[in-house]
């Protein structure tokens, strides 16, 4: 009877644990931690703050009142090159500077992350052609709240991949409206683009720590980046132009670098 | 042995205390087949990400003729898709919604949309599950947002009860309304006209003479665009309509900013065509009559007139006689599907 009252008591505890997500065996294997991702959006060696005029190539400067993007497929890679790709369902994001803490960061937390030594991290900015062409599929509630941040056309069933809006100034004009929708569109025209960062120190992902990572988005490299546009010449207006958008989106893939990591 | 059973119940329950599915509400799809005439192309929808069920058509077609999906609770879908005309507005040059807007574009059937890749006039839905956002979000049609019918619907009991008997994970979201929609609209699926009984050899069907000579004259002057059993090739192209300077609609322009695309349409389906009156992008014709004779001798030259429409003394047009054009609309009414038409699926009662 007694071996009967242990075996129940085993089978118990082996029930509670298989009902139970997060095994915990002491070695890394099997054990999960957080991420968080902090976005930090400046302009050069500024913070980035609404209504302040920021200066460009060309003479030209603008203000935003609006400033925000779709970062989607965050994948991390460890010391061993063994890659992680965030779960594909839950893994896009909206980073909107006007959700931002009074530091100006933007906090993602990734949950769940197996836990190892990270030392790269690589994403996309918008919505690749692979999740766009499920329709519906596996999106969730992103399609309405991608809406409700009005990333989403109404005209056209795309996603608006970065969002600028505010005005520009330059010799001869004053406060022009400046409207940057940059997006694919359709399966036609992709402007998805990925970007890959090298991590200056590990990142440590444990069950016990969640360690966070620090990403600066320069956004005077969205205009002054691998291409300098001018704004009185096509680039105050970008919205699906198939030779304005592309330049955009390479320069958008050169804004971001990761400034520093901390573990916990 | 007491043990024994008693060990068996203790495993039982534990089994059972990791599940945590209430017994109503419970998701127990019955697959339905889309339906794929021999005379019609490949499907384009991906069905195994939204495999069409029973529970998911239901909840579609309700979707479709609820007001809930606009603004003032009072213009559904089927506001300007009426089955009776192969799901258009009938009689309407341009629709209106909600707060007396009215809208720049003609309604366009639904009707075999799986077998399409690209939606809307000027083909800015490239997937049948979004496409319903146009409509829905435009301030000249239905002038709602995503999260407001989610809302909305959250509050319904209908709707409590029939996500769950849908959808495996039973939510409420944007994703499963957008999918039952399609759900409902995969369904539709006309194949059954005179034409596709006649060019499947069904029930003895057969031509008249007349319809003979309208079949010969489509092939030979009009089928390079209404290309396939689907009656289009799903291309673009500028037919050289004059433009109407009140609405001055580019077209496709208006999704690239390409000049190439300047006043190109899709080529529409002709199936009901008979029904889908009026005619064209902003529907300014009201009888077949009226679009032959523009074929004939009403093309005007703006610029990106499409040239498989020059004539060889360079002018644009379709040469068509009176007795031509007799026949040919003749064989586009061998297109009526009337079994669609009057599909009971379909129907709102």
């Amino acid at each position: 009877m007694k071996l009967f009252k242990f075996f129940i008591a085993i089978l118990l505890c082996n029930t509670i644990i298989s009902c139970s997500s997060d095994d915990d065996m002491g070695s890394l294997d099997g054990q999960f931690g957080n991420l968080v991702i902090k976005f930090d959006n400046g302009v050069e060696d500024q913070d980035f703050i609404f209504g302040v005029n920021y200066s460009k190539s060309a003479n030209e400067s603008y203000q935003l009142e609006t400033l925000k993007y779709i970062i989607s497929n965050i994948e991390l890679i460890d010391a061993d090159g063994t890659t992680f790709m965030y779960p594909t369902d839950d893994n896009v994001f909206i980073v909107d500077e006007a959700d931002a803490n009074n530091a100006g960061e933007i906090w993602i937390t990734l949950e769940d992350i197996p836990a190892a030594d990270y030392t790269k991290i690589s994403f996309g900015i918008g919505i690749d052609q692979e999740r766009y062409g499920l329709g519906a599929e596996g999106q969730g509630d992103f399609l309405q709240t991608a809406q409700d941040e009005e990333m989403l056309w109404s005209w056209a069933t795309g996603f608006r991949f970065i969002r600028l809006d505010g005005v520009y100034s330059d010799n001869s004009v004053t406060n022009e409206a400046l409207n940057v929708h940059m997006g694919s569109v359709g399966t036609s025209l992709d402007n998805y683009r990925e970007v890959s960062l090298d991590l200056p120190n590990t990142v440590l992902v444990r069950e016990m720590a969640e360690p966070e990572v620090h990403i600066k988005a320069d956004i005077s490299l969205v205009f002054d980046g691998q291409t300098s546009v001018t704004f009185s010449e096509g680039y105050s207006q970008v919205h699906t132009d198939e030779t304005t958008t592309p330049i955009i989106a390479d320069n958008v893939m050169g804004m971001f670098e990761v400034h520093h990591v901390h573990n916990n | 042995m007491d043990k024994k059973i008693v060990l068996v119940f203790v495993c039982t329950i534990f089994f059972w205390s990791c599940n945590n599915n209430s017994p109503e509400n419970e998701y127990v799809p019955i697959n339905l087949t889309v339906e794929h005439p021999e005379n019609f192309p490949e499907i384009q929808y991906t069905l195994s990400n939204n495999p069409v069920t029973e529970q998911g058509f239901e909840l579609g077609k309700k979707l479709f003729y609820d007001g809930k999906l606009s603004a003032n609770n009072s213009i559904p879908c089927a506001f300007c898709h009426e089955q009776a005309f192969a799901f258009t507005h009938h009689g309407h040059t341009l629709s209106h919604g909600v707060n007396g807007g009215i809208g720049f574009r003609n309604s366009q059937p639904i009707q075999n949309l799986a077998y399409f890749s690209e939606f809307m006039w000027d083909g800015a839905a490239s997937h049948l599950d979004l496409q319903p956002i146009i409509p829905i979000t435009s301030d000249l049609e239905m002038g709602e947002t995503l999260s407001s019918i989610v809302d909305k619907l959250k509050a319904d009991s209908y709707y409590q009860e029939q996500f769950p008997l849908a959808f495996d994970d039973g939510e409420i979201n944007s994703e499963n309304i957008l999918k039952a929609l399609s759900q409902f609209m995969l369904m539709m699926v006309s194949s059954n006209s005179k034409y596709d009984k006649y060019v499947r050899k069904e029930e003895g069907i057969e031509f008249t003479d007349t319809e003979l000579e309208g079949q010969s004259i489509f092939k030979d002057k009009c089928a390079s665009c209404h290309a396939t059993d689907l009656f289009t090739d799903q291309s673009y192209r500028n037919t050289g309509l004059p433009i109407n300077p009140k609405l001055d609609d580019k077209g496709r322009f208006n999704v690239f900013e390409n000049p190439d695309d300047l006043y190109k349409f899709k080529v529409p389906s002709l199936r009901n065509v008979e029904k889908s009156f009026p005619y064209m992008h902003d529907g300014r014709f009201a009888s077949l009559e009226a679009v032959l004779d523009f074929y004939n001798d009403g093309m005007v030259d703006n610029g990106n007139v499409d040239e498989s429409l020059l004539r060889s003394d360079s002018s644009f047009g379709i040469s068509l006689t009176d007795e031509e054009k007799g026949q040919l609309i003749a064989f586009l009414k061998t297109l009526t599907d009337d079994e669609f038409l009057n599909d009971t699926r379909f129907a709102e009662f």
